[in-house]
């Protein structure tokens, strides 16, 4: 592995001279500055997307003197205006939804940059997976289009990529989304966050599951490990399950077995099987039964009391 | 109630009637405002009725698990927005509440916001978990008791206030807090050892987080700087109730029975985290931008926890009946918790974008118990033990991942990168090589990651995400090893009004490792289409399809033999979602609707299950602000396993739906 990090540190290196290469010499004449059309001159044709704009909180731009886009809220996206004013041709105007999603979030990055959602956004926000912010934000319209606050309406918008996902809450197990009273957005950051998957954090590093499941917060002084290295999928699926408690697995004791099965065996954890438990009585095949605080106990190692 | 239930039918048939016209000479001539058509200050609608369950087919509790709405006047919904014209107060005030009177999940939101002074968010949630699935083994089956062992019948209420001050400023301070408060009871079991006990429970908790910080904001600059603290309780108690518990073992030990007489449980728990967030971005050139994170908490908790029981028990290690037991314990466990995180984006060339980023989580919880433990017989003492335990866990996990994307030309982007995944844990050493004081792993996973994004027009878009790892360490044996992961997502506006769009997920995961053999393969290929001819005024058809299966195997040993056995998991099954609108023939704005659909779920393989949820809904417009509705829905489960868990159940909604 000794090439990973000399080779990663040549290509930023690389990536930063060339970037840094394109950066107009000093003393370089500038070229003529675009000019503007104004709000106004917008309104004259776009007059529909001008009225809905009223309502969008983006609107707060055209009086905004200290953002430098002071009755020019439009072009604040869409860039000088004035020759499309005067030629009346879409190619005389930048239209963020035609560019490249990684150019359109450019656009947007310009004033958002500087928000904390936005922070983990290069480490696994939407925009790697090539998803413009104006696919979820409608810069145009009332504010639940731009930034929908209502369950219901937060889930319509997510299904709309993510029908796999959406379809999961359909099993009779599930986290109660299709009712609205959860959103996607309780569990996963679209703009990203360190954890896979976009899912949130609580209390700065802990899993968010524990926002509402704060009883298998923790710490516990005899951790259930898998909670810890893998996090709560490691035997729930949170989307959706034909298994009661959303578990991976039909019958309590395969999801245990499957791990506490091996001595060392490819160097993975989970010890050996429970000695003497005899499957064929009911007793042991809910292995929850007597080990009931599986997610961790303050008490015995066992996880029994 | 139900009497009144006919009068909802019809006055919605009266309100039809033609309103009387009014003389011309009671017709005012309009006025025109001398102010310009200002918004209105109250915006939004509210939408509330009646629900009629009908009886319940099945098991009750199984409904209870999985639907429980019940029955009585409801608030399905409130959506109100309010202007303040003068902006003295706010610019803006928001109210949402969903499923009030009586309904399992209760929610209202409040977002209040007046430019450049605060913005302050209030969300409020009761969700009810009912949890009584005979779906697990039951020991007492054979006597003829249902009774399940491990059942709840919860409430969660979370609260969750913001407040930002000066938003859109420089210097914006934030303060937060959350309350987050569960209780209920339920069935748990009372385990000693030979036998254990089926007994209720009581369990409450509340947590209290509270947090503040600052954030600054300059042209090309962030920083947020936050603290907070959460302080929770958790209290559990175990009880039993008279009489004689038999437990889950009538077979005599050396000619006696075990029971129990009477037991107590008490476990207290209080906790406490200190965390600190600091995040920073920033562009300090056109061509890059930077952005890192530095996470760190500190969960403490103190616990005491008593019990004391009296019966007929049997000590396996003195091998000696006894009587009663008096146990007593005080443990405290913390966990420091670090992470960090730094990335980067860099732009060298138009075309090219450069994704670096890393990042660590490391944790270690340390924790001590001191349990005093006293057996008697008949009051006098049999034996006293002592046992000190210290237990530790240790995390440490690392990320890197160096990735770029190219943009061919404007239709097409190519991806691709690679991610280096590494750390190492050591957990206690389970039962019987606790002797060995700890078992650890080593974590090593090296991912080629691949992609595709094309977008012909604005009709057309493909996206494809492939990351693939050859395998080496993992920690567990149903961890990701050696995998490949795909997904392609397309999407084709065919017509204006015609969507379709088609969703491939895979996830093949293995393990040869000898004495694990674990071979895992899931596929779900979505196929969905939006139709709105004409705008959707007369007829819109959304739907939705999945096909999907899951295999599973895994070697694994049966405990009391040793022998080698595999594990089976399979899922072969198909949901669906589709609704149906139709335009009914009406006058003007008095336009009836029609909708029907529904979603179902059906799967063979480990636990065969059905569910069904068809509904429809006949809307009737009462004047332009005004909506009168009646729905039908039915839920039908059908899950044999252990027993039969499966419930049918009709419900009626009639509700009115009027704007503000």
């Amino acid at each position: 592995m000794a090439w990973l990090l000399p080779a990663t540190v040549v290509i930023v290196l690389w990536a930063a001279s060339v970037g840094a290469a394109q950066q107009p010499a000093a003393g370089a004449k500038p070229a003529p500055a675009p000019e503007y059309a104004g709000s106004e001159a917008c309104q004259a044709c776009h007059e529909d997307i001008y009225r809905a704009f009223q309502r969008n909180p983006h609107q707060r731009v055209e009086t905004d003197k200290r953002r430098g886009w002071a009755g020019r809220a439009c072009e604040s996206c869409h860039g000088p205006g004035a020759k499309h004013a005067e030629s009346v041709a879409a190619a005389d105007i930048l239209h963020p939804p035609k560019l490249e999603p990684g150019r359109a979030d450019q656009n947007c990055l310009k004033c958002h940059l500087r928000e904390p959602p936005l922070a983990a956004r290069i480490q696994g926000g939407h925009g790697r997976g090539q998803v413009a912010c104006g696919n979820c934000h409608s810069m145009h319209k009332e504010p639940e289009r731009l930034r929908p606050r209502q369950p219901a309406r937060i889930n319509q918008q997510c299904a709309g990529c993510h029908a796999a996902e959406w379809a999961q809450f359909q099993r009779p197990h599930r986290h109660r989304l299709p009712e609205g009273a959860m959103s996607c957005t309780d569990c996963h950051n679209p703009h990203g966050s360190p954890p896979p998957q976009f899912r949130r954090v609580v209390s700065a590093n802990e899993p968010g599951c524990f926002r509402c499941h704060g009883d298998k917060r923790g710490p516990f002084v005899f951790e259930h490990a898998p909670v810890r290295l893998e996090g709560c999928r490691a035997c729930h699926e949170p989307h959706g399950s034909a298994n009661p408690r959303l578990l991976n697995r039909a019958e309590v004791r395969f999801q245990c077995l499957e791990c506490h099965s091996n001595i060392g065996a490819g160097g993975a954890l989970g010890g050996i099987p429970p000695g003497l438990h005899d499957l064929r009585s009911p007793r042991f095949r809910n292995c929850t039964i007597c080990h009931s605080k599986i997610h961790g106990s303050q008490v015995d190692r066992g996880l029994r009391r | 109630m139900r009497r009144l239930l006919p009068l909802l039918f019809l006055w919605p048939l009266a309100a039809q009637q033609p309103a009387p016209v009014p003389k011309p000479a009671e017709a005012k001539p309009a006025q025109e405002s001398p102010a310009p058509a200002a918004e209105r200050w109250l915006t939004g609608n509210v939408d509330f009725g009646y629900r009629v369950v009908g009886a319940v087919g099945g098991d009750f509790n199984t409904y209870r698990s999985v639907v429980n709405l019940g029955e009585g006047p409801k608030l399905f919904g409130l959506d109100a927005s309010m202007q303040d014209p003068s902006r003295r107060l706010f610019d803006r005030l928001d109210i949402r509440a969903n499923s009030w009177g009586g309904d399992p999940y209760n929610t209202a939101r409040l977002d209040v916001r007046r430019e450049r002074a605060y913005d302050f968010s209030f969300d409020y949630r009761n969700i009810a978990h009912f949890d009584f699935l005979p779906s697990f083994a039951d020991p007492t089956l054979q006597r003829g008791v249902f009774l399940n062992q491990r059942s709840i019948d919860t409430n969660r209420r979370s609260s969750d206030l913001e407040l930002n001050l000066l938003p859109g400023r420089r210097i914006v301070p934030f303060v937060a807090f959350s309350r987050n408060a569960g209780r209920g009871r339920g069935v748990t079991v009372f385990g000693l050892e030979g036998n254990e006990y089926p007994v209720p429970n009581l369990f409450r908790d509340h947590s209290d987080d509270i947090r503040g910080g600052v954030r600054l904001d300059f042209n090309r600059f962030h920083f947020t700087l936050e603290q907070g603290r959460v302080s929770y309780h958790i209290d559990q108690q175990v009880y039993t109730g008279p009489g004689r518990n038999p437990g889950n073992v009538l077979t005599p030990v050396f000619g006696r029975n075990l029971y129990l007489d009477q037991g107590n449980q008490s476990l207290d728990v209080r906790g406490d985290v200190r965390f600190t967030r600091a995040v920073f971005a920033a562009a300090p050139f056109r061509w890059v931008d930077v952005a890192g994170q530095f996470l760190f908490s500190q969960p403490e908790a103190d616990s005491k926890f008593s019990q004391n029981n009296t019966g007929n028990f049997f000590d396996f290690a003195s091998r000696q009946f006894y009587s009663s037991q008096l146990a007593a314990l005080t443990s405290q466990a913390s966990q420091p918790h670090t992470s960090a995180s730094f990335s980067a984006e860099l732009r060298p060339v138009r075309r090219l974008r450069i994704l670096e980023s890393w990042m660590t989580d490391r944790l270690h919880n340390a924790g001590s118990a001191f349990l005093t433990d006293r057996l008697l017989v008949s009051g006098s003492p049999l034996d006293t033990r002592t046992l000190a335990s210290v237990d530790r866990l240790v995390l440490n996990y690392n990320q890197q991942e160096l990735a770029g994307l190219f943009d061919i030309n404007g239709k097409a982007t190519l991806r691709f990168g690679h991610r280096y995944v590494w750390g190492n844990a050591s957990v206690p050493a389970a039962f019987v090589i606790e002797r060995l004081g700890k078992e650890s792993a080593e974590l090593r996973r090296h991912v080629v990651l691949a992609g595709l994004s094309l977008r012909l027009g604005q009709r057309v878009s493909v996206n494809w995400d492939h990351e693939a790892s050859p395998g080496d360490h993992s920690y567990f044996r149903t961890s990701l090893h050696k995998y490949q992961r795909a997904k392609i997502r397309a999407r084709y506006q065919v017509h204006p009004s015609l969507a379709v769009a088609a969703n491939f997920s895979l996830l093949d995961n293995e393990n040869p490792s000898p004495g694990i053999n674990y071979d895992f393969l899931s596929r779900q290929n979505t196929l969905s289409a939006n139709w709105t001819p004409g705008g959707g005024k007369w007829f819109s058809i959304l739907g939705e399809y999945t096909r999907f299966t899951l295999r599973s195997e895994l070697t694994y040993l049966v405990p009391n033999t040793l022998d080698r056995e595999l594990s089976f998991y399979r899922e072969d099954g198909h949901s669906g979602t589709a609704l149906v609108d139709v335009g009914l023939p009406g006058k003007g704005a008095v336009q009836p609707k029609l909708s029907f659909g529904g979603s179902l779920f059906a799967s063979v393989g480990s636990r065969p299950a059905r569910y069904y949820q068809p509904q429809a809904r006949f809307s009737l417009p009462l004047s332009g602000r005004a909506q009168w509705y009646g729905e039908w829905r039915w839920y039908a489960l059908s899950q044999p396993f252990y027993l039969f868990e499966g419930f049918r159940n009709h419900q009626f909604v009639i509700g009115f739906r009027l704007a503000l």
